[in-house]
């Protein structure tokens, strides 16, 4: 025997194989258009509509997602349910998630309250910093290396966006580009899993399913 | 005298469940012990196997008592789980064990 085998990397195959059909990273990349497509939406809509206006997007993005799982994925890939270890390790992910979550609100709500007061890059920078700890914390506890690469890009757009506007005077703040891209990403990679998934993976009427004959 | 001592010797050997060292009954009995439970399509997809060749281990194994199937209702159709049963989830312990015992004996 040449390679060691090991349960807990067999687990991890089983957990990463359940997001292996892109529909994370289409979402991610969903969340964030909002910050490439909401400075043209700004001048008709205001600059609180034009935001709000992504609460139904995302609603609907979520929902379109759950029925591509229910319906494409899953009878593509079949269903698993994950075992104490993986659940008390989600339960510590949640409470980690919920401690930045909750240090992100508290200066959501100082920054607020003292917008005048705080320079503009303080903003931007606590932006970045926010999206770089949840992307690495969640690829750090669900061992998703894709996920550091999606937080840096994400984090980056702000600033290479306020240097863009800087020295060559982008418009809106060069969000529209630096969002663009870094939500084009995991986009594009979504799109070319599930697209490879559903390629990979048909559903043969020609196969004899298992299924009627087991268990009685 | 002699023969005995090495079927002495080598008893860990002789005494692992056949039933779980087949390697695709090995398979799907190593991923349906890191989760809690699984359906086939699930199961043919990380294994590899045939559904034939699935369904026949699966078939062995859960007439060992080591897998059970549980039938359930999504929507109007009908869906098939699979889990270790706790004699399964013993058994695999054992065998683990066992393996380990023999193969850290063993001479480099």
């Amino acid at each position: 025997m040449s390679q060691h085998i090991s349960l807990r990397e067999a687990e991890q195959k089983v957990f990463a194989s359940a997001f292996a059909d892109g529909l994370w990273d289409i979402m991610i990349g969903c969340v964030f258009l909002m910050f490439a497509v909401a400075p043209f939406l700004s001048r008709s809509l205001g600059d609180f509509w034009s935001s709000a206006v992504f609460v139904p997007f995302w609603a609907l993005a979520y929902l379109a997602t759950w029925v591509i799982r229910k319906y494409v994925v899953r009878p593509r890939v079949g269903v698993v349910r994950f075992g104490p270890w993986r659940k008390a390790r989600l339960t510590r992910f949640s409470i980690a998630m919920l401690a930045v979550f909750t240090i992100a609100f508290v200066l959501g709500i100082f920054s607020a309250l003292r917008f005048g007061t705080v320079p503009a890059w303080v903003h931007t920078a606590s932006f970045s910093l926010i999206v770089l700890s949840t992307f690495s914390l969640t690829a750090t506890f669900l061992r998703f290396t894709w996920l550091y690469i999606y937080g840096a890009l994400i984090a980056l757009s702000p600033l290479v966006g306020e240097w863009l506007y800087l020295h060559s005077s982008a418009p809106h703040h060069g969000y529209p580009v630096t969002f663009g891209v870094s939500t084009g990403v995991p986009l594009f990679v979504g799109l070319a899993k599930l697209i490879h998934l559903v390629h990979s993976h048909p559903i043969s009427n020609h196969e004899s399913h298992p299924e009627e004959a087991a268990g009685g | 005298m002699a023969e005995n001592h090495i079927d002495e010797t080598l008893r860990a050997l002789v005494d692992i469940d056949q039933v779980i060292h087949a390697p695709a009954r090995l398979t799907v009995l190593t991923y349906l012990y890191v989760v809690e439970s699984a359906d086939f399509r699930f199961l043919k997809n990380v294994t590899g196997l045939t559904w034939g060749n699935l369904s026949s281990h699966v078939s062995k194994l859960e007439e060992a008592g080591y897998v059970a199937v549980e039938k359930e209702f999504r929507g109007k159709k009908p869906h098939t789980m699979l889990h270790l049963t706790d004699e399964g989830r013993a058994a695999f312990r054992a065998y683990k064990q066992s393996m380990q015992q023999v193969l850290d004996d063993l001479p480099d």
